[in-house]
């Protein structure tokens, strides 16, 4: 009976018979037996939703207001009218947040994919590929990046760390020691200047490698070039900062949907999305940030290819050692 | 002048037999015989009066214009009861309705026993009640408005805060609800769009209130309360049923408006797909019940096998409700209407007395459809398990002076009312369906389904039926393989998806915000 092309995920969005017209009967016979005195009392009608209670004083007020303070002891009950001769009947009204959350009494509404809360990055498997900004029709978000050197990959052989860093590889990023390098490195003095160093390094986009040649394309506009790979050092594009303006998102969810390493989400948090003016609604990347233990298997999932790529890699190295 | 009078006679195979008795189950409200009578004796003593070179002319054309009389009084006699018992439809769409879809329980609290309602209080209303009955409700009442109701010391204050209803002492509130929307909607003025089809525009309305109407001349409302009862009473009846969805297409194309014309379109696929699987289940509780007559049918339930159809064949009762529902366009099947996409559906244009009409129409429908329910599968006008319960010793003897007492007019009104609360159940709880999705499901599931239903029936009605009813088994056996099936969907969880509805994550914040965290 159950059909596995319609398992959606959750047990109440499967359209079977059971879902579709029992439940929602009995959920309206319910609601109508729950009308009627005395016997809408009964224990099996009744729902979390009826019937709570919201202490609403935190520890910091309650020390601040003492103990004397006729808020003291109080339960708030705004939103549940009722009448003061028959008070078994009630109508909550509204979910008083924070005291009271919409997760605590209406936990069903919080199903993976239900609904685009707040943006959530993985930054630390985020590549800067920027799919999202292109996928985004509000230009929401902001990303800023630089492409650079990793002292990973500038170090010798003997070196701690030689060995890590990254490789050479087509459609990868590569640089050449401009002819400044070193006049830079030795007259710049990063402290007196009061500006960015510059440029130590041309880069270049690499189309392909064939043994010690490498086909580029020169960032600076100066054209496609075969080139020895003994000048080149892997470069990679980094990321500078990375800010949405939540105030021009509208939650869509194509960004997450763009990305293709598995770091952005549309979360189901509701918290945190305000502020006092427009600004305050710039998020950076620490307001965007997921850790990465809350998406872990998706995390491992693109650590995993990564790992496979790197022990590909090594093993290519090993092999042209031997060779 | 002669030949022509006699032309009348035609009328009586429509019209069908007109001796009442002929029925083996029976009740004192013989409204049929006492009209017979009546029209008997008046046309006897005409034909006494006549002069008599008369009266042998007169004799000749006396049975065809009984005939038409009978019918004519007849007509009019179920009519008033259909409409006055209408008026219980929409009472019990809106109340209960309100009920079901009634989340906060304002509706029902008992607070709504003492705010007022009208001019007077609901304190009023019970003091209102004869012979004093109601003086001491209506006096606590009185003091619990006066603390924690709507009453206040000035008199206006007090009208504004308490609504109005329609309604007297002796009906509950809001009865006369549908009595005022006429009235409203008889006084507004007639517009015809600018670019409609006038003439078709004009006609579809007629077309459906009119077959509707007539639906109900096959229908009847107890053993002697009925207008006409033809030998093939049943496929005349569902043939005048099928009509109106012409109508409605008509509507929809005449409108000359895009809503209405999908209106129209969706109710022409729609009810193709749904009246043959009705026609076919129609045809087995033909088959079942061995007549094609409405009366022989309800008869054979009562008296021949003294079994209820529902018990022989479940699947048909289903199969003729879920039609039934799409047929009368009603929730979950109201695709035509379809309010929150097509605006009204078919009958957007329509405006004034014609929309009313058709609004009570659409009742109509939904309450023959109710009353057939009740007439094919029910037992008509049978009391649940009556012989049963009249023949239990002891207390026998006083349920059998209750079936006595009460007509079959009652239990008709009262299972045909029930199955319309089960409509609006249904209305309450489930969904419309997408255009597509009532199609296949009409198509791939109630088509085939019906034709098993068909060969069941034939089954039972070849190799089960005797003379001597159904055998023992037959009524328990069949309810509890339906009983069975439907437990074994009712319970169908998707064990898989529970398992993988698992959160890989958690939404919820550990540390909940609240004013002063942030101070800490």
């Amino acid at each position: 009976m159950t059909n596995p092309e319609y398992n959606t995920g959750h047990p109440h969005a499967t359209p079977n018979f059971r879902n579709l017209v029992i439940r929602p009967m009995w959920i309206t016979m319910k609601t109508a037996l729950r009308t009627i005195p005395y016997i809408g009392k009964a224990k099996f009608l009744k729902n979390n939703y009826h019937n709570q209670r919201a202490n609403m004083m935190d520890e910091f007020t309650s020390q601040r207001i003492g103990n004397n303070h006729p808020s003291k002891g109080h339960i708030y009950s705004a939103d549940r009218e009722s009448s003061p001769a028959l008070p078994f009947l009630e109508r909550p009204v509204t979910i008083m947040f924070p005291y009271e959350r919409l997760e605590d009494m209406e936990p069903w509404l919080f199903v993976p994919g239900n609904y685009n809360g707040r943006i959530g990055i993985v930054w630390e498997t985020c590549t800067a590929c920027k799919a999202c900004i292109k996928a985004c029709p509000n230009d929401c978000l902001h990303m800023t990046s630089e492409t650079r050197v990793n002292v990973l990959d500038t170090t010798n052989e003997g070196d701690e760390w030689h060995g890590y860093g990254s490789e050479l590889e087509a459609g990868g990023l590569a640089a050449r020691e401009k002819e400044t390098f070193k006049q830079i490195e030795d007259e710049f003095d990063l402290v007196n200047a009061h500006k960015a160093p510059p440029q130590q390094y041309d880069f270049a986009e690499i189309i392909d490698i064939t043994g010690d040649t490498a086909t580029v394309r020169w960032q600076d506009g100066s054209g496609i070039e075969e080139i020895d790979t003994s000048v080149l050092k892997p470069a990679e594009q980094d990321i500078v900062s990375g800010r949405i303006d939540l105030g021009r998102c509208m939650f869509c969810g194509l960004c997450a949907e763009a990305c293709p390493f598995e770091s952005f989400f549309m979360t189901n948090e509701y918290d945190g999305m305000t502020g006092y003016n427009r600004e305050q609604l710039w998020m950076d990347a620490s307001r965007t940030r997921l850790l990465p233990a809350v998406h872990q298997e998706r995390v491992d999932m693109e650590l995993a290819k990564r790992a496979e790529k790197e022990k590909k890699k090594r093993a290519k190295k090993a092999a042209k050692l031997e060779a | 002048m002669q030949t022509y009078l006699q032309l009348w006679v035609l009328l009586i195979p429509v019209l069908g037999k007109q001796i009442g008795d002929f029925l083996a189950s029976s009740d004192w409200l013989n409204i049929r015989g006492w009209t017979e009578s009546i029209i008997g004796w008046s046309m006897d003593a005409t034909h006494d009066l006549l002069p008599s070179s008369m009266q042998s002319e007169f004799a000749t054309i006396q049975p065809a214009l009984e005939s038409f009389f009978i019918a004519t009084i007849m007509c009019t006699v179920v009519f008033a009861v259909m409409m006055l018992t209408l008026m219980v439809v929409p009472y019990i769409e809106r109340k209960f309705i309100a009920r079901l879809m009634d989340r906060i329980g304002a509706t029902t609290s008992l607070r709504s026993l003492w705010i007022g309602e009208g001019n007077a209080t609901a304190g009023d209303w019970w003091n209102k009640l004869p012979m004093g009955l109601g003086k001491p409700i209506g006096f606590v009442n009185k003091k619990l408005n006066a603390s924690f109701g709507n009453d206040h010391p000035e008199k206006t204050i007090s009208r504004v805060n308490n609504r109005g209803y329609h309604g007297i002492w002796f009906l509950f509130p809001g009865f006369f609800q549908a009595l005022a929307d006429f009235m409203k909607f008889a006084t507004k003025e007639h517009m015809v769009p600018d670019k409609a089809d006038k003439l078709v525009f004009e006609v579809a309305p007629v077309i459906i209130i009119s077959t509707t109407i007539m639906v109900f001349a096959f229908v009847p409302f107890g053993p002697h309360i009925w207008a006409a009862n033809p030998d093939l009473s049943l496929i005349f009846m569902m043939a005048i049923f099928g009509v109106a969805p012409l109508g409605v297409f008509f509507a929809g194309w005449a409108s000359n408006n895009k809503y209405t014309l999908i209106g129209g379109m969706r109710s022409a696929a729609q009810l193709t797909a749904y009246e043959i699987p009705l026609l076919i289940t129609v045809l087995s509780i033909a088959v079942v019940s061995g007549s094609f007559n409405i009366l022989e049918i309800i008869d054979f339930q009562i008296e021949t096998s003294n079994t209820w159809n529902i018990f022989i064949l479940p699947l048909g009762a289903v199969l003729f409700l879920v039609t039934m529902i799409a047929e009368v366009e009603r929730i979950p099947f109201d695709m035509p209407e379809a309010e929150a996409e097509l605006v009204e559906g078919w009958w957007t244009e329509y405006g004034g007395i014609r929309w009313g009409l058709m609004f009570a129409v659409e009742m109509m429908r939904a309450y023959a459809a109710c009353i057939l329910f009740a007439m094919f599968f029910l037992g008509g006008w049978e009391f649940p398990f009556q012989d049963s319960l009249s023949s239990l010793p002891f207390i026998g003897s006083s349920f059998g002076l209750i079936f006595t007492i009460i007509p079959g007019l009652v239990w008709v009104l009262l299972k045909a009312w029930i199955l319309f609360a089960f409509f609006v159940w249904i209305r309450a709880s489930l969904h419309r369906i997408r255009t597509d999705q009532i199609l296949e499901f009409g198509w791939l599931y109630l088509l085939p389904l019906s034709l098993v239903n068909l060969v069941i029936a034939t089954f039972l009605r070849l190799e089960v039926w005797s003379e001597s009813g159904w055998p023992i088994w037959t009524a328990p056996l069949l309810s509890l393989i339906a009983i069975f099936f439907f437990v074994i969907y009712a319970i169908d969880e998707d064990e898989e998806a529970l398992a993988k509805s698992r959160r890989p994550y958690s939404t919820q914040t550990l540390s909940k915000a609240y004013p002063g965290s942030q101070r800490k």
